[in-house]
């Protein structure tokens, strides 16, 4: 019975993670695939093996889908994680970076920077997107966890967050609104959420950040275990509480920079995966959850990006409203188990 | 004497606020030592600064000699550990799993168990009678299963002194009589001092090497129980009634 238990735990761990992964191939196949261009599979295949030739198609591929894949794999996995280290920093399975308005307050800071520094006829790169999208992010969190301090509801948490976010987006409307014209047309996707126009420079400064965060994520895995009993306990057991939330915050709001710097806000990504990986492998420990994590937000954000591309092509949508649309009623979910109990 | 944990004009509180002032005990390994008093006396502010959850405000408290601040976090969670009021609500973790998140300060960076942790955790559930649930979800059991589980939490840490604040609150007879039963047999054949808060005085008589009583910010006095469960220290105490004290004692 007790071997028995053991194996079951064991062997649904590792079907969900083949089943991700097997998704993950079969989502990269599609992404690269499909598209407003069509491709044939001898080209794509030759086109991948023999490197960047001058023709449409190659470019098509080398500049276009395979950047925007890279970035939708990365920064889903960043997002999930982040949203993984918010819900445990605030003990609250529906805090996230969007919801937490984190995610706006980077969107607002990169807006403001963007459209002072285009209008001076200057160029943004992407380490100083990236350092004004994390100043933000700590913007918000600095506001959110004044307020966890003064309320212990978690609804009110949220909902404040919620409130943040709405201010962040309607500065960062009036600040596009009132910019000129040439830089609206950038800002304009990119606010909405969106990983096109990915370059390989973005796709190497985002891998590095995201590869770093994670990383130090991952070996933040014991800590967090211990904290799922609470701060007293964990702190009994020898965890330097202060070190460890200071941490949790900055790893979150990286993350969380990293992804808003280059694709703008996205939602509902960062509650939605680390509940479903839980849900699915029935075990909350970080050291088992972290990657699998990672690699479900990476298949959330791919899957999103496929169906925000293709819906309505040539039109595309913002891949926030594809995952809303997935990740929102997961909240619900959430929300209506809560209140069962 | 060889006194291996002392408290020397300890004085604890918050915010620089104090809630007791002067505590001064000194006990052997294997001594058990309750807290007694009124509610809101300061019990659990004593316990928390014990088990340095917050800071003393003066004086301080030495495990064999040296004195609680000096100690690292990971060196302190192997010699001290907590069974605290609050109810941890963990998600997705089974009896053992919270047990064996007391084995933090023993396992590698990565907090992977090795069998040897695995057989003390068994072992550590097995001395709270709590082996046979250990593969059922923590949210899911009652009360007095709770409190079996987090003994054994604080088991798994090998611990030179266990510090419990009131562990039999909420507890019907039975499960309090066996924490209290297995705290004295961790004392007895292991040398591990334990020092807690209780609320029912027939408990604290029974269990206790020493009783501490504390009211309004003062330690009233620290002896045997013996000492301690007379009609005059327990009247002055509780401020009782007349009478009550007969009562309460059937005497």
């Amino acid at each position: 019975m007790r071997q028995q238990q053991q194996v079951t735990r064991r062997t649904r761990y590792i079907i969900v993670a083949i089943a991700l992964l097997l998704l993950f191939a079969a989502l990269v196949a599609l992404n690269i695939g499909i598209g407003s261009v069509n491709i044939s599979l001898g080209e794509i295949v030759s086109n991948l093996f023999s490197g960047s030739t001058n023709t449409p198609e190659s470019d098509i591929l080398h500049k276009v889908r395979l950047p925007r894949l890279f970035a939708g794999a990365i920064l889903g996995g960043a997002l999930a994680l982040s949203g993984f280290l918010l819900q445990t920093f605030f003990n609250n399975p529906i805090a996230g970076p969007y919801v937490l308005g984190i995610s706006s307050g980077a969107k607002l800071i990169v807006a403001l920077v963007m459209v002072f520094v285009l209008s001076r006829g200057g160029t943004v790169s992407s380490a100083t997107m990236i350092i004004a999208a994390f100043a933000g992010a700590m913007l918000s969190m600095g506001f959110v966890m004044l307020i966890a301090r003064k309320v212990k509801r978690a609804s009110v948490l949220i909902v404040s967050g919620v409130m943040i976010g709405y201010i962040c987006s309607a500065i960062t409307d009036f600040v596009v609104t009132f910019a000129s014209d040439e830089s609206i047309v950038n800002l304009h996707n990119w606010s909405q959420g969106s990983f096109s126009g990915t370059s390989w420079d973005d796709v190497g400064v985002m891998a590095l950040v995201v590869f770093l965060a994670s990383t130090l994520v991952f070996l933040l895995s014991k800590p967090i275990g211990a904290y799922q009993l609470g701060e007293s306990y964990a702190q009994s057991v020898g965890v330097n509480i202060k070190a460890f939330r200071v941490a949790l915050v900055l790893l979150s709001s990286v993350l969380c920079a990293c992804v808003t710097a280059f694709a703008g806000p996205i939602s509902f990504v960062g509650i939605a995966v680390p509940h479903l990986i839980k849900a699915f492998t029935k075990t909350a420990k970080p050291l088992l959850i972290i990657p699998l994590c990672f690699l479900g937000g990476a298949v959330f954000c791919l899957g999103c990006d496929l169906i925000a591309r293709t819906a309505y092509a040539p039109v595309e949508m913002s891949v926030s409203s594809v995952s809303s649309l997935i990740g929102a009623p997961v909240v619900i979910y959430i929300l209506a188990g809560k209140a069962r109990k | 004497m060889n006194f291996y944990f002392k408290a020397e004009k300890l004085t604890v509180g918050y915010d620089n606020k104090p809630v007791v002032e002067n505590i001064e005990f000194a006990l052997q390994k294997g001594q058990v030592l309750t807290l007694i008093g009124p509610n809101g006396s300061g019990k659990s502010t004593v316990l928390k600064s014990i088990a340095r959850q917050q800071k003393a405000l003066g004086g301080d408290v030495y495990i064999g000699g040296e004195p609680l601040k000096r100690f690292r976090p990971r060196e302190l969670a192997r010699r001290v550990a907590v069974v605290l009021t609050e109810r941890p609500k963990p998600e997705l973790m089974t009896c053992e799993d919270v047990a064996a998140a007391g084995r933090y300060p023993y396992t590698g960076a990565l907090g992977i168990l090795s069998e040897a942790d695995r057989e003390k955790v068994r072992d550590a559930l097995r001395t709270v009678n709590a082996l046979d649930i250990k593969d059922r979800s923590f949210s899911e059991i009652s009360d007095g299963q709770l409190q079996r589980v987090l003994l054994a939490r604080a088991i798994c840490q090998e611990p030179e002194i266990v510090v419990l604040d009131e562990p039999t609150s909420f507890l019907d007879i039975r499960y309090a009589v066996e924490i209290l039963d297995t705290l004295r047999k961790m004392a007895r054949e292991r040398g591990t001092t334990v020092i807690l808060s209780l609320h029912e005085l027939q408990y604290a008589r029974r269990v206790s090497d020493l009783v501490m009583c504390v009211k309004d910010g003062k330690v009233l006095c620290i002896d045997t129980p013996e000492a301690v469960f007379t009609k005059e220290v327990i009247s002055r105490l509780y401020d009782l009634p007349e009478g009550y004290y007969e009562e309460l004692f059937g005497l």
